[in-house]
């Protein structure tokens, strides 16, 4: 008892005679103070009255002054027209601007058709169409490519652009192996002969050329700029950056020199939102007046107000591939359980479950790709059956066949929750390992150290990844590589289409992989906003046709 | 501390009043006559009992996923909706708190251990040993749990044992602190260096003189730790190195719904309330469970 009493009163002791010391202090501070109000009649107390006065005053000005609507839209509803700038809201943010050589589709995304400009684009059908080449010529035997370039281009920074630069870009491509260089296969030379051609020729013919001269490969750069690649850009294309403020945003204007017609919007500030909810609030609050991607169940409220809002799904090229290890000596190597796993998810309940707005697909080519046919009634959702061929390969509800899920973190646990109940369904103990995006590319894209797998494969043209033994599928089926092959060799675009449909076919019968669904991504926009591209924006977002009328009262 | 006032041992206050069962009865009556300690005990009671039961039983299968029915509102089947797979909300957060009860219990078991053998050093009669783990304390305290769940996460993946080790380690270091004081005053005392010159060894001297000395503080941060247990829980699996997926857990619910706050409000309330309800009531528990079982406070427990 003693010992709690003791050492509180010590305590008490100390407090008493720091609390002396401070009241000492209080008294003597107080005393000069009162002295320096004496000193100032008519000063003091009434004075600091009126500056709190004053401050709530200021400070209600400012409060009423933020949040009145009048003030928000002020600069938007003087002019009538288009605003002179729109704001977009997106999600992955690049780390820098060096498009040769940094990874990653958030570049392609905002640099593509803006800033850089190729020979050949791509419309928002995925199909080539004129660029820089305003048209071009291909010989009989798909070997020599001519392109015919329009007149007058230049460079931001005022340079001509002539055939030279072409040639210049794709030499230094080839020759540095920068980013997509592997995209031009079986190239033999690329020349200019003269100033508003350019030729590329070929050692075998490649149906994919002109697909591949739309993305990163064919981009033209200026080969006399000199400039700092990671934080400038000098291109051809209708905008030129600005600002570039890493993972945050970029702000585009509009390029005085560009030789084609002026974009609609003179100023785009893309802005890069890594939480669901702030951008959410950024599109509500009308910090930015479209949103892409913003996932369907999010878009919901936006959905609800079609006076203020449109939300659109477009079209895309993302396949969630559910990969199953095909090695030999894995569950999953045996046909029956594949086509069992298969046969087991209900591919329509996914979808539901994620708001409706993707797609059903039942093999590696989506609707926006060459070969792509509509696979979905190869495998039926069907749970007998996939229990059927278990029980024929050996597993049982006593016995249930044990597997693993390894995907990366960005796509959440739900996904990997709901395949769990479904396959539990059908005598499969479904282990959901959800891990770093690093450590999936060790183990199962690098290792193929894994029995199932989910990624959203999210390229074009990308079916060649079937015909190669060596990618992580373990996939090797001699007949799909010799189709793909063929497909790729040949010089029409009918006869290409058909051989990589009978290969895909062949790929989805095999059940070498199931395809959960074709990943569409949701865009939410301003009611005044049009122009926007709503298909495959996530790698390809043209915004010289971009423009936003505000509403004259919201 | 040379000048500071001899303490004599509380244990022995213990040792004249009343002992085993009896005590725990007195200590139990006496959290359940005051509020705030009946509101403790009636929430962890509860979420004990909770925890067993759903060992054996809950409304729905956990493993019941309905793809057409996500984020529904609450009906007679699912009593507090369905979360974004269209699994039952209620059978998810009664699982869960088996888990989580498994995660405090390891946690405070931990922390405290821990925290015991840090004391032991800092009150060792190695100067060398003594001083030397109060610079180690001082720094490693300033690591965040975060980071080191983080760290730990890297070899281990998500888990339990993530938690239980990132929480109990930093609950550790911030328990052998609290109770330095009162363990050096008991260690410097002169019972201690009577116990000593009689021939008692180090460890009986802890146990006997120091640990029953440092016992309120011990029960407070051991409350305290239980309570952040919790919360560090639901934020870990949040950031993805707690619970992994597929274990039910408070954190799950939490995290799975908390993206669609602005459109489903009510599934991220459930899991939300529940946690907060089950922290206040830890860090109660702790109080009233400290003036309880102290002798000095509670008169009852001084009766012969």
């Amino acid at each position: 008892m003693t010992a709690t009493n003791g050492a509180n009163g010590a305590h008490g002791e100390s407090g008493a005679t720091e609390g002396h010391t401070n009241q000492q202090d209080t008294a003597f501070s107080t005393d000069a103070s009162l002295q320096a109000h004496a000193k100032r009649p008519g000063g003091g107390p009434r004075r600091s009255i009126w500056a709190i006065v004053a401050v709530i005053v200021i400070a209600v000005a400012l409060i009423v002054g933020f949040w009145h609507p009048w003030a928000r839209k002020a600069d938007q509803t003087q002019s009538s027209g288009a605003a002179d700038t729109v704001a977009i809201g997106l999600k992955l943010a690049p780390t820098n601007l060096d498009i040769r050589n940094t990874a990653g589709s958030a570049l392609d995304q905002v640099l593509i058709g803006n800033v850089y400009e190729g020979l050949v684009a791509r419309s928002s059908e995925n199909k080539v169409v004129p660029a820089l080449a305003k048209s071009w010529d291909v010989s009989a035997d798909g070997l020599k490519y001519t392109f015919h370039l329009n007149t007058g281009l230049t460079f931001s920074n005022g340079d001509p652009l002539t055939a030279e630069d072409v040639v210049w870009s794709i030499n230094e491509l080839e020759s540095k192996q920068y980013h997509d260089a592997d995209a031009l296969k079986n190239s033999k030379s690329v020349s200019a002969p003269n100033s508003d051609t350019v030729v590329i020729e070929l050692t075998k013919p490649y149906a994919n050329l002109l697909w591949a001269l739309t993305g990163r490969a064919g981009l033209v750069f200026d080969k006399d700029a000199k400039y700092v690649a990671k934080t400038q850009a000098v291109g051809s294309g209708p905008y030129v950056v600005e600002q570039f403020t890493p993972n945050s945003s970029i702000t585009l204007k509009a390029n005085p020199e560009y030789w084609g017609a002026q974009p609609k919007t003179p100023t785009v500030v893309v802005k890069y939102f890594a939480d669901d909810n702030a951008a959410v609030n950024a599109l509500k609050s009308n910090e930015v007046q479209v949103l892409a991607p913003i996932t369907a169940s999010l878009a919901k409220p936006f959905e609800d107000d079609p006076a203020h809002y449109t939300v659109e799904a477009g079209d895309g090229t993302d396949k969630y591939v559910l990969g199953m290890n095909n090695a030999a000596g894995k569950p999953t190597g045996d046909k029956r359980v594949r086509e069992a796993i298969r046969y087991a998810i209900d591919h329509d309940q996914l979808i539901a479950a994620r708001g409706g707005a993707d797609k059903a697909l039942g093999g590696p080519i989506p609707s926006l790709d060459p070969g792509y046919e509509d696979l979905t009634g190869l495998y039926p959702h069907d749970v007998e059956k996939a229990k059927a061929l278990l029980t024929e390969a050996g597993y049982t509800k006593e016995h249930p066949l044990k597997l693993t899920l390894t995907y990366a973190n960005t796509y959440g646990t739900d996904i990997g929750d709901q395949l769990r109940s479904q396959l539990k369904a059908v005598n499969i103990d479904l282990k959901v390992n959800v891990v770093e995006f690093s450590t999936w590319l060790q183990d199962v894209y690098t290792d193929k150290d894994y029995d199932l797998s989910l990624v959203d494969h999210n390229e074009s043209h990308d079916f060649t990844q079937w015909s190669n033994a060596d990618y992580y599928y373990n996939y090797n089926n001699p007949k799909v590589a010799e189709l793909t092959d063929e497909a790729l060799g040949s010089t029409d675009d009918a006869k290409r289409d058909e051989l990589l449909a009978q290969a895909a076919r062949i790929v989805s019968q095999d059940a070498a992989a199931d395809w959960l669904f074709n990943y569409r991504v949701t865009t939410a926009m301003d009611k005044g906003v049009s122009g926007f591209p709503v298909n495959m924006n996530q790698t390809l977002m043209p915004l010289a046709e971009l423009s936003y009328t505000p509403a004259v009262t919201k | 501390m040379p000048d500071s006032p001899t303490p004599t041992p509380r244990v022995r206050a213990d040792a004249r009043g009343v002992h085993g069962r009896r005590r725990m009865r007195i200590v139990l009556s006496t959290m359940w006559s005051h509020g705030t300690g009946r509101f403790a005990l009636i929430v962890l009671g509860l979420w004990m009992l909770i925890s067993v039961v759903s060992l054996f039983w809950t409304p729905q299968s956990l493993w019941k996923t309905d793809g057409y029915h996500v984020w529904a509102a609450p009906s007679r089947a699912h009593w507090l909706g369905t979360d974004g797979t269209g699994a039952d909300l209620f059978s998810w957060l009664m699982a869960g708190s088996r888990t989580n009860l498994l995660i405090v219990l390891l946690t405070v078991a931990f922390a405290a251990a821990f925290g015991l053998l840090l004391v032991a050093m800092m009150v060792s009669r190695h100067s060398a040993l003594a001083h030397g783990s109060v610079v180690a304390i001082d720094a490693l305290i300033s690591i965040p749990t975060v980071l080191i769940a983080l760290m730990l996460a890297v070899p281990m993946g998500a888990s339990v044992a993530v938690i239980v080790l990132a929480c109990g380690f930093g609950y550790g270091l911030n328990l052998a602190r609290v109770a330095r004081p009162q363990a050096l005053l008991a260690a410097h005392s002169m019972y201690v260096e009577s116990a000593l010159a009689n021939g008692a060894s180090a460890p009986r001297v802890f146990f006997t003189h120091i640990v029953p000395n440092i016992m309120p503080v011990l029960i407070v941060q051991c409350s305290l730790s239980a309570g952040t247990a919790v919360l560090a829980e639901a934020g870990l699996t949040y950031l993805g190195v707690g619970v992994p997926s597929g274990v039910p857990s408070w954190g799950h619910s939490l995290s799975t719904s908390v993206r669609f706050i602005n459109i489903y409000p009510l599934t991220v309330l459930w899991p939300g309330l529940l946690v907060t309800i089950v922290v206040v009531a830890l860090n109660l528990f702790g109080d009233a469970l400290r003036d309880a079982s102290d002798p000095l406070i509670n008169p009852r427990l001084r009766g012969a």
